[in-house]
């Protein structure tokens, strides 16, 4: 039995490119994966903004009502729906003037897992820890 | 000439802007160029907003992106799509996305 951790680095701001949203919808999926393991191997990722990445997270999107696309607010919701650690870098939210309370929470979905803003040490731990890291 | 440059990225714009002149220059801001018109970088704005005195962002991708039209820089203005549309045609000759 084991935990096989992965962490997703989210380097591009949100919407442009496919690449960065892919991170997101990866990181929800990580339950099916579970199926290729061995029998109690278990799965645990870690979605983490650095850099750019910080950029497109903010509540509030309407890429629903202006473009018919699921905002990336609500991939994320999604994300704490199935409880997955999702680390925001504290000092790059500064970086790009970002408020920390400009972050999505999935209160109303009835999910009690928040985003973390973590210092940047903190993505780093979870960078080593993870047994693969995949940058997006 | 009269360029209106449309810029979609928000890092990769600016090498490729520093060496274009026209005689009029105009910058549309869309995708995610907002974040040029709308996000301070360690307080600072971005350059290309001192590159040319006709600015402009688009509404729909500032929203898109959870930020407010009051949030943009004031030296820029807001438009829609419809907006863009006649700015284009009536008031630049040639058009270029980077």
């Amino acid at each position: 039995m084991g935990d096989v951790k992965l962490a997703f680095v989210v380097q591009k701001p949100q919407y442009k490119s496919e690449t960065s949203r892919l991170a997101i919808t990866h990181a929800i999926s990580y339950q099916t994966v579970e199926i290729l393991l061995e029998d109690g191997d278990i799965v645990t990722p870690t979605l983490c903004f650095v850099g750019e990445g910080v950029l497109g997270l903010q509540k509030g999107q309407k890429a629903m009502d202006l473009y018919g696309i699921t905002s990336t607010e609500t991939h994320i919701k999604n994300c704490l729906l199935v409880d997955l650690d999702v680390l925001v870098c504290k000092e790059d939210l500064a970086k790009y003037g970002i408020p920390e309370d400009m972050m999505p929470d999935a209160e109303d979905m009835g999910a009690d897992k928040k985003i973390k803003v973590a210092p940047f040490s903190e993505i780093q731990k979870a960078m080593e820890d993870a047994k693969h890291v995949l940058f997006f | 000439m009269k360029l209106a440059v449309f810029v979609s990225d928000f890092k990769l714009a600016c090498d490729t802007l520093e060496r274009l002149n026209a005689d009029k220059l105009g910058i549309i801001f869309v995708a995610n160029g907002v974040y040029h018109a709308t996000t301070k970088e360690n307080g600072k704005s971005s350059s290309l907003l001192d590159k040319a005195p006709n600015l402009y962002a688009l509404s729909e991708d500032i929203q898109t992106r959870g930020m407010k039209d009051e949030d943009v820089d004031k030296r820029v203005k807001v438009v829609n799509y419809s907006d863009v549309v006649d700015i284009i045609f009536n008031e630049y000759d040639k058009l270029a996305w980077i």
